[in-house]
């Protein structure tokens, strides 16, 4: 028995040492990145992450809390417009201007919310399904503050060669060492790290455990003392918050907002980045939000020129067969191997004398 | 116990993958390529040596290549314009297989074309504009298609001392050729266009009361802003007005139906696309106006869409018509058919009216290498902006086609007007140049 406990532990501590090397390896190729490739790629990196962000709000929303949002295209969209028109028309610097996004977008969250209090599942998808829809038609009505259909180019004043000129934003970097590209990376990949820890403690949190049990029951959590509609309301918000900093990343990146990139299709890119990751875990967005990026940015231009027209039906393709094969996304992939070698190992430990396991062990 | 290596592996076989993926390395940007002088020649528009800092003249130019990218939308619902870019294709395809093509030194150069796509997502486009830039290391982007796009894509192209030639896009910003000069547009300004009907509707009809349908964004409101300048002080009236905006999903019928009670007897559609045919097939047999249609929907290919009622609608032209039976009589058009047939185009693209397009803005950066004797970036531009009745492609043989040393940056600025008859065209006012006049049509 003896012998068992210590093969047990023994191996806790050596995963626990692995996962430490993986983390680390893990961070030190996002670091190493920027230096590896082209600018147009890095800037392709910074586009994943600010879907990324996006992707862990909405997840946090549909994946924890069983809320369904078709509509954070438009948050993400008031979280770039925010920034747009702040740094442009008030010229504010541009941390100020993504954190006053986040605020702005977390209000339209609560406000949108509201009605989720009442109406659930299919009919509050239809609701925000509404406003992802209604968003670049308001955006086009105020040309004077958003550029109207044409877009907004993010500028500030200045100095090229010679003359003070709106010239597009850019991220100065500190050191001559760095590229402005390489610097807005190391920037978005601060803000993305940031904001996946920030969610994972707000899951692991008395908050998280409520917004799981308001999904698998939402009357067993009220008479748990659950307060159901303050959670909702709150998760509805902070979900939009994190949107919206994903916004305020794109539009950054970009230096130009359009209401043709907040459609409603932006809306779905986010729904499949959650669920190709995995729902209701914490990487799985981050993963679902790369996965789309890899294919719409470096398989997708590399198709054979017959079958370009061709790739949003292959990416449906694969969307089925992913979920047909792995309803869990790559995450519950990971989630079924770890499940079933679990199983395997309990077996072979309770089948083998303890003797044999603690050899097999070492 | 819960807790297994399996779980623990996943980030590790993440970073693998990252690390996978991250083989190629970036590239020193150091390594400039042999910056080329170009002439001194006073007087030419464009100087490197004071105007950029890291000129990089001869990228993309190696022996007798060269590599030019284009930008278009090959998936997404605005997939039609890829055709454009199949006209640019098989217009360099048609002349490397003669070839090349002669350029101003003395040299045939043979033309090898990058096709990207934004999906017609103006957000996109900056990325494969620098993927183009920075990783082909093209010499220039020739046809990129829509205004946004072109225009998301500006500064960058201006700060790097890039040419982008042959603008798929008539937007009024295109005028501004001291501020950006690197840009040049081969569509005439949809604000000279609207300018054009108006001066034909004050011969034509001079009191009449105009309703008038535009798409709501840059390129419907350049129609809207220069057609209620140029009719200021005239007896045209507008009486009636409605906007369509091509995101919202829906179609023009309620809006046609609203105008047609205006008791207006002209009718301006200002849209492109597949809505401004669909427009026409809306208007109720009750209301005949005189139909002024957009000219990015007078192809055979658009027309057709028409339910039958393009019949005697009005449209401004610029350019030859292949279907047209008149006009597939000129040389050029013979030469289209011959050369494109050659590049693999079939007599129903050629006809149809958007792939002729796409040949169009090909023949032009033809006439631009033709035109300077330095083969650079800024040689290249320096030259199209000396044109001098230079007309390319199948554009009309009596448009005259000069830039005047970018003092007058648009290339296209005459216009015929004709009535549609059959699958051809009536004149029914001829071609009238307005040299040097589009930016001041514009609103």
């Amino acid at each position: 028995m003896t012998g068992m406990l210590a093969s047990v532990r023994s191996n806790w501590t050596r995963s626990k040492w692995i996962t430490l090397v993986a983390w680390v390896a893990v961070g030190l190729v996002l670091l190493a990145l920027p230096q590896q490739f082209p600018s147009f790629r890095v800037e392709q990196f910074c586009a994943w992450m600010a879907l990324a962000v996006g992707a862990c709000g909405l997840n946090l929303l549909t994946g924890y809390n069983g809320q369904i949002s078709v509509g954070h295209g438009a948050l993400y969209g008031v979280g770039a417009y925010t920034t747009a028109i702040l740094i442009t028309k008030a010229h504010w610097p541009m941390l100020a201007a993504a954190v006053a996004a986040a605020v702005v977008s977390f209000i339209f969250g609560v406000v949108i919310g509201l009605p989720a209090l009442r109406i659930k599942g299919l009919y509050l998808a239809l609701v925000t399904l509404a406003v992802a829809t209604l968003f670049p038609l308001v955006i086009e009505q105020f040309p004077q503050l958003t550029g109207g259909s044409g877009g907004l180019a993010i500028t500030s004043p200045r100095l090229y060669r010679g003359a003070l000129r709106d010239k597009p934003i850019i991220f100065e970097p500190p050191t001559s060492a760095l590229a402005e590209d390489q610097w807005k990376y190391y920037i978005f990949l601060a803000v993305t790290v940031v904001c996946f820890v920030l969610t994972r403690n707000l899951v692991r949190s008395r908050m998280g455990r409520s917004l799981v049990a308001i999904r698998d029951n939402e009357v067993a959590a009220e008479v748990s003392g659950v307060p159901v509609a303050t959670v909702k309301i709150l998760t509805f918000g902070i979900s939009s918050g994190l949107a919206g900093i994903g916004g305020a990343m794109f539009a950054l990146n970009n230096a130009r907002v359009s209401p043709s990139s907040f459609t409603i299709v932006t809306s779905i890119y986010f729904l499949v980045a959650v669920v190709t990751g995995g729902a209701a875990s914490i990487v799985g967005p981050a993963i679902g939000a790369v996965l789309y990026g890899v294919f719409i940015d470096v398989v997708s231009p590399e198709l054979p020129e017959r079958l370009k027209p061709a790739s949003p039906v292959l990416l449906g393709v694969l969307l089925i067969v992913l979920m047909l094969t792995a309803p869990g996304g790559i995450v519950g992939i990971f989630r079924t191997m770890q499940g079933r070698l679990a199983a395997r190992r309990l077996r072979s430990v309770s089948d083998n004398p303890p003797d044999a396991a603690v050899s097999a062990a070492t | 116990m819960t807790s297994t290596t399996w779980k623990r592996l996943a980030p590790l076989a993440i970073a693998i993958a990252l690390l996978a993926a991250a083989c190629g390395g970036r590239e020193d940007s150091g390594t400039s390529s042999s910056s080329s002088t170009t002439e001194g020649a006073t007087g030419a528009f464009i100087d490197p040596a004071k105007d950029c800092d890291n000129y990089q003249g001869t990228q993309g130019i190696a022996g007798d290549t060269i590599k030019v990218g284009t930008i278009r939308p090959a998936s997404g619902p605005y997939a039609i314009y890829d055709q454009v870019t199949t006209g640019l294709d098989s217009y360099f395809k048609a002349q490397n297989a003669k070839g090349g093509i002669k350029a101003g030194d003395g040299k045939s150069y043979k033309v090898e074309l990058i096709k990207e796509d934004d999906g017609y997502d103006p957000a996109r486009t900056p990325q494969v504009a620098k993927k183009l830039v920075e990783q082909d290391k093209v010499f220039a982007l020739v046809g990129v298609i829509g205004t946004e796009n072109n225009k998301a894509i500006r500064e960058y192209m201006n700060d790097n001392c890039v040419p982008n030639l042959a603008l798929a896009t008539g937007s009024p910003e295109w005028g501004k050729a001291n501020e950006f000069p690197w840009y040049v547009s081969a569509l005439p300004s949809y604000a000279t266009e609207a300018n054009a009907w108006a001066t034909y509707l004050k011969t034509a009809k001079p009191n009449a009361k105009i309703a008038l349908l535009f798409q709501d964004d840059d390129f419907g409101k350049s129609y809207e802003t220069a057609l209620k300048k140029a009719i200021t002080g005239t007896d045209l009236k507008i009486v009636g007005e409605q906007s369509f905006n091509p995101l919202s999903g829906s179609t023009t019928e309620a809006a046609v139906t609203q105008l047609s009670q205006s008791g207006a007897d002209t009718f301006i559609v200002g849209i492109g696309g597949t809505p401004c045919p669909k427009t026409l097939s809306f208007v109720p047999d009750t209301w005949k106006p005189t139909t002024i249609i957009s000219v990015t929907c007078a192809s055979k290919t658009a027309l057709s869409l028409a339910g039958g009622k393009d019949q005697g609608v009005i449209v401004a032209q610029a350019t030859l018509d292949p279907a047209d039976a008149a006009d597939a009589a000129t040389e050029q058009v013979k030469t289209f058919f011959a050369e494109g047939a050659t590049a693999g185009l079939s007599k129903d693209q050629m006809e149809g009216g958007i792939v002729s397009v796409g040949w169009g803005f090909g023949a032009l950066f033809d006439k631009a290498l033709a035109a300077t004797k330095t083969v650079d970036r800024a040689g290249v531009v320096n030259g199209l902006f000396q044109f001098d009745n230079n007309v390319f492609g199948l554009i009309r043989p009596d448009v005259e086609v000069t830039t005047d040393n970018a003092k007058d940056p648009w290339l296209i600025e005459g216009f015929r007007i004709a009535e549609r008859t059959g699958t051809g065209w009536t004149e029914k006012s001829p071609m009238a140049n307005e040299n040097g006049k589009s930016n001041s049509y514009a609103g």
